[in-house]
């Protein structure tokens, strides 16, 4: 069996000491995607951060690899991250994902050769030497995520990776991802169900804790989303195999969510 | 290709450098020929060169040099493009504590108490500011502690005798390059150099860190450490600036503006660009205020300031300030 790239045991995180997350156990198999899905406030960023190494626990651990988070550039070759609203930076797009190698010092010719890669993967070769502020909304996502990428990671933490993008800019997004299918883990925050949807597993997050984490055939059905999200949502699946899609149709029962109290998370 | 895109970057930024080397040298000839008794070439070395006017055009440069780099790093550590240390009250801190030290103990050298009010007017603004990201609240509480401790100077200028206070009460107030020593150039050129060289060290991490503090983390910084350290050479570069040339307002924020506007973001290039296009606003500003009144003499903070002003205005005029975190 092979060890997992991220793997999270007895988690419990929280802001100004109040466990904002807890109890949560998550192991992330190398190429794996799993997306994190609830409401707003249900502890998905939170977690993510605590994947990606950027929040300390209160309690629990989680390792990379079998180890602690290293320093430096080895830290970005373990685990790159997409921040949710990253303003845009007057660095121009190579100097921005450059800074994705950790390094300390000019590139090497090879260093080089990697960040046009990233530039050329995430279609921006055009825009390479153009000042991030001056891209479109789409366009600066996938600058980013060049960035996340170019260290080649073993696993990338995306927080609303398609948020505020236009459908043009989401289908990139979805392409950009794709294309890193079993080559990359990936943990993706998202309200996105459709990208949850074409992930490997789904983790429904409810009040600070997991509340349902299998496949997203099993996971994305409307009873689970109505208790996770406060909502009833209607799947319809594609007869020919594709993506499913998800229609809100009115806000759930209170007498679902009351099952799932956030005051559990506090006990 | 990618080695010859890399090496034309560096070439790129040596020419921007030597360029902007070169112009200091010229604008430093120029304010050496001239000043406030009329223009004397300098091969004609006497002592009204070589004792008075040389130093002094030097000392100007060192404390340009000083607040731009001052300028740059905190602006990277504060994430905020008009991060200054004379707008955010930090170069008021020194002022007050290096006026005092002088009233109190008038035969020790001003620069320690400059650096202790210095960090005590940042930590100050710090936690005045200390909440969810704003530019604002920053901002207006570098004002509020600055002018407060510009108050506090000013009450001790008219309080001790000028006689403890090594020069006039307007310089301290509004920047003066007296008649420097040559000796008195030692400790800000061993700073400068030493802190340019420390942080171009580190130019890549500051660049990460400009970009805030959440993604510098996860691009591999240790944030707290870095943001300390950069903080520390900022403190010690403005305590020895107003140490030995008062309130020379706008230097830190003009310079590194405009060596970014020249030289491009990363800070490999901006350190040094800044540095020197601070060296050469002090420098110019100095022989301007020795020479448009002369024989009387403006006090060179009036200069940079009736300069940084307007386009301290035109700054916030464009929205360009930002803070993440």
């Amino acid at each position: 069996m092979t060890a997992p790239v991220i793997e999270a045991e007895g988690l419990a995180v929280g802001r100004a000491g109040a466990p904002v997350l807890a109890g949560v156990a998550l192991a992330v198999s190398p190429g794996e995607r799993i997306a994190l899905v609830g409401a707003n406030g249900s502890g998905k960023t939170t977690l993510l951060r605590a994947l990606a190494g950027l929040d300390r626990p209160l309690a629990g651990a989680v390792r990379w690899a079998g180890q602690p988070l290293p320093h430096g550039a080895l830290r970005v070759q373990a685990v790159g991250v997409l921040f949710q609203g990253e303003p845009a930076s007057r660095f121009t797009v190579r100097e921005l994902v450059t800074l994705g190698l950790g390094l300390d010092g000019p590139p090497s010719a090879a260093a080089r050769g990697r960040v046009d890669d990233a530039i050329a993967s995430a279609a921006l070769a055009g825009l390479a030497d153009r000042p991030c502020a001056t891209l479109s909304g789409g366009e600066a996502q996938r600058a980013l995520l060049a960035r996340a990428l170019v260290a080649r990671p073993r696993a990338i933490a995306l927080d609303e990776p398609t948020n505020h993008l236009d459908p043009a800019g989401r289908a990139m997004v979805h392409a950009l991802l794709d294309r890193l299918r079993g080559a990359v883990a990936a943990v993706i925050a998202t309200h996105d169900l459709e990208l949850a949807a074409g992930c490997d597993r789904v983790a429904l997050l409810h009040g600070g804790r997991i509340t349902a984490l299998g496949m997203p055939t099993d996971v994305l059905t409307p009873a689970l989303l109505a208790a996770a999200l406060g909502v009833q949502i209607r799947r319809l699946d594609d007869p020919s195999g594709g993506p499913p899609l998800f229609r809100m149709v009115a806000t759930a029962a209170a007498a679902t969510t009351a099952a799932l109290d956030p005051r559990e998370v506090a006990a | 290709m990618m080695s010859r895109r890399g090496t034309a970057g560096v070439a790129r930024r040596h020419r921007v450098v030597l360029g902007f080397a070169i112009a200091c040298a010229i604008v430093g000839v120029l304010a050496i020929c001239a000043g406030s008794t009329g223009w004397r070439w300098p091969w004609a070395w006497n002592a009204m060169v070589g004792e008075l006017r040389a130093p002094r055009v030097l000392l100007g440069g060192l404390v340009g040099a000083a607040l731009a780099v001052a300028g740059v790093a905190m602006q990277a550590v504060l994430h905020n493009d008009l991060a200054d240390p004379y707008v955010l009250g930090i170069s008021g801190g020194a002022s007050v504590s290096a006026v005092g030290s002088l009233a109190l103990w008038p035969g020790v050298a001003p620069g320690p108490a400059a650096a202790v009010g210095a960090a005590g007017a940042a930590a100050l603004v710090r936690g005045l500011a200390r909440g969810p990201h704003d530019p604002t609240r920053l901002l207006l509480a570098g004002v509020a502690v600055g002018s407060m401790l510009a108050s506090a100077t000013g009450l001790i200028l008219v309080l001790a005798p000028d006689s403890q206070l090594l020069r006039s009460s307007t310089s301290w107030l509004f920047g003066g390059l007296g008649t420097p020593r040559w000796s008195a150039l030692i400790a800000p050129a061993v700073a400068v150099a030493g802190a340019v060289a420390w942080l171009e060290r580190r130019a890549e991490r500051i660049d990460r860190l400009a970009l805030g503090a959440d993604v510098a983390a996860a691009l591999g910084v240790a944030v707290p450490a870095l943001r300390r350290r950069v903080l520390v050479i900022a403190v010690v570069l403005t305590a020895l600036s107003v140490a030995a040339a008062g309130l020379v307002g706008f230097v830190g924020l003009i310079a590194p503006h405009a060596a970014r506007r020249i030289a491009g973001q990363p800070h490999r290039a901006v350190l040094p660009v800044a540095a020197l296009a601070g060296a050469l606003l002090v420098m110019a500003a100095d022989a301007l205020a020795r020479t448009v009144f002369a024989p009387r003499e403006v006090p060179v903070g009036l200069v940079t300031a009736s300069i940084g002003g307007p386009f301290f205005l035109w700054q916030l005029h464009r929205g360009v300030q930002r803070v993440v975190q």
